[in-house]
């Protein structure tokens, strides 16, 4: 068992690394990583963004993007993905790679998700930290940029990092429109062994699993550090235990 | 305290005229009319749910009114006007909150430096060596680094009186800035709030403090459901109270 699993990797270490590049499309783990550290990186700023637009007083901004929200949240990903895949082609008339098909459907997605869980932690802040930005001075996106959403956004790290997690695991419904990511290249590992699907999709598990653990990980250090910096010298240790407690009940 | 140039000259700082507001069909203020002169310290007190906070948000516009008009120095704030020029007229007026609403985010310095510096576009280590004094003043100077969270009910109110100073405003209203501490901590808020009016500065502060009234205020505004029911010196309110439910308040007080 143990040495199926070595042999595999010694053999196909290189396809499940980058898949057929440079022969043909860079894949396998490679491109789950571009693809997922793309969709983070747009996903986040959208769903601010989102949030924003969800909050505001004007409902020809407010409505749309609410519509959208929901619509999205309440749509299976998958079916999102196929949509657009047959969809986006028709409408721009020209071939779109798989790439960017699901690279804009997480965008989307996430960001719609993610939106809502900006906008909780923005409206669980309540009015006084706006009414005390406003009575400064402070103009309506001052006030956001400076005093709501570094705390919004900073209570909200747990959420959002499950979210971030969730980014990666959703890369792999990409193979249903074929974009050669690291799910994508294992399958072809398992095609040309034919007799041993068992130990192909433990490695592609272990693997998603090390990348989501790791992600928590790192995030759980960075966040207590800002609790520590926050705490000051005095209450260090209570809330460092305090946040540790909040970190492993919220862990996706 | 410093007011710009081309400020007009309206000899009253505040000047509230036939100011409405309802919240559906429930009417909060009836048209209500008053002035705040220039120096002047005016404490508003009456029962729980008269109007109070509501009337002392509507001079700085945090709430809407539905007819009337406030000026501050000579300008309406409610007027229709752009959001820029609401923000500068607001950056004018200080407000300290019941519940501080400090932020918590941010050093004891830095909420109190912020937003000369991001508002007023002072740089940041004059704002900051501004800071250190207000928080000398409050008497918090060893508390620069401090977050709100470490901080005591009555410390934190301190420095929210010292972040609304670094503005710089002419008028500062109190929307009862004692009544969510601890007895023990009220005096020395008070005793900050004190040394301000005594260095000339003019307040509108809604308290229910009744010695800080009696010692500090200029005047009374008495306000029972949504009207100034009677405005007077404190020695004449607290003495011989002319409106009848004036004197059931004091009377109440008194037990």
């Amino acid at each position: 068992m143990i040495t199926d699993l070595i042999a595999i990797i010694r053999d196909y270490w290189l396809l499940l690394l980058i898949g057929q590049y440079p022969n043909g499309p860079l894949g396998g783990l490679a491109n789950t990583l571009i693809l997922s550290a793309l969709s983070i990186a747009l996903a986040f700023p959208v769903s601010i963004l989102l949030a924003l637009a969800r909050l505001s007083k004007w409902t020809p901004l407010r409505w749309p993007v609410t519509m959208l929200v929901y619509v999205t949240r309440g749509v299976p990903l998958l079916m999102l993905i196929l949509w657009c895949y047959f969809v986006v082609p028709l409408v721009t008339g020209t071939d779109v790679p798989s790439f960017v098909i699901m690279l804009t459907t997480l965008v989307v997605y996430q960001g719609a998700f993610l939106s809502e869980v900006v906008r909780a932690g923005i409206v669980s802040l309540g009015h006084g930290q706006m009414d005390a930005a406003r009575a400064l001075g402070h103009s309506y996106l001052g006030a956001m940029r400076f005093v709501i959403l570094p705390q919004a956004l900073y209570n909200m790290i747990p959420s959002i990092l499950s979210t971030f997690v969730s980014t990666i695991k959703d890369t792999t419904l990409g193979y249903v429109i074929n974009v050669p990511d690291l799910t994508f290249a294992a399958s072809q590992v398992n095609n040309q062994l034919l007799t041993q699907p068992f130990q192909v999709f433990l490695i592609l598990a272990l693997v998603y699993y090390a990348l989501c653990w790791s992600l928590t990980h790192v995030a759980n250090r960075i966040e207590r550090r800002i609790a520590r910096r926050r705490a000051g010298t005095v209450s260090a240790t209570i809330s460092e235990t305090a946040q540790a407690t909040k970190m492993i009940t919220e862990q996706p | 305290m410093s007011t710009s140039a081309n400020e007009p000259r309206d000899p009253q700082a505040i000047r509230i005229s036939n100011v409405c507001k309802s919240y559906g069909q429930y009417k909060v203020l009836k048209d209500i009319s008053a002035e705040v002169s220039r120096g002047e310290v005016v404490v508003i007190c009456g029962p729980s749910g008269s109007g109070k906070s509501t009337l002392i948000r509507t001079v700085n516009r945090l709430e809407e009114i539905n007819s009337g008009s406030i000026s501050f120095n000579g300008h309406d704030i409610h007027a229709p006007m752009r959001t820029k020029e609401l923000n500068l007229l607001r950056s004018r007026i200080g407000f300290v909150f019941q519940n501080f609403n400090l932020f918590p985010h941010l050093s004891v310095l830095d909420n109190i430096a912020m937003s000369p510096i991001r508002v007023k576009g002072v740089p940041a280590a004059e704002a900051r060596a501004k800071a250190v004094k207000l928080l000398e003043r409050v008497g918090l100077a060893d508390k620069q680094n401090a977050y709100p969270g470490q901080l005591s009910g009555g410390q934190q109110q301190r420095v929210a009186i010292a972040r609304a100073l670094a503005m710089e405003p002419p008028v500062m209203l109190f929307d009862e800035p004692t009544s969510a501490l601890d007895p023990e901590m009220v005096g020395e808020v008070l005793s900050v709030m004190k040394s301000l009016a005594s260095e000339g500065m003019t307040m509108l502060c809604v308290t229910h403090e009744m010695g800080f009234a009696r010692d500090v205020a200029d005047r009374i505004w008495f306000i029972d459901a949504g009207q100034i029911l009677e405005t007077a010196t404190p020695d004449e309110f607290f003495k011989n109270p002319q409106h009848p439910r004036a004197q059931r308040f004091l009377a109440d007080l008194r037990h």
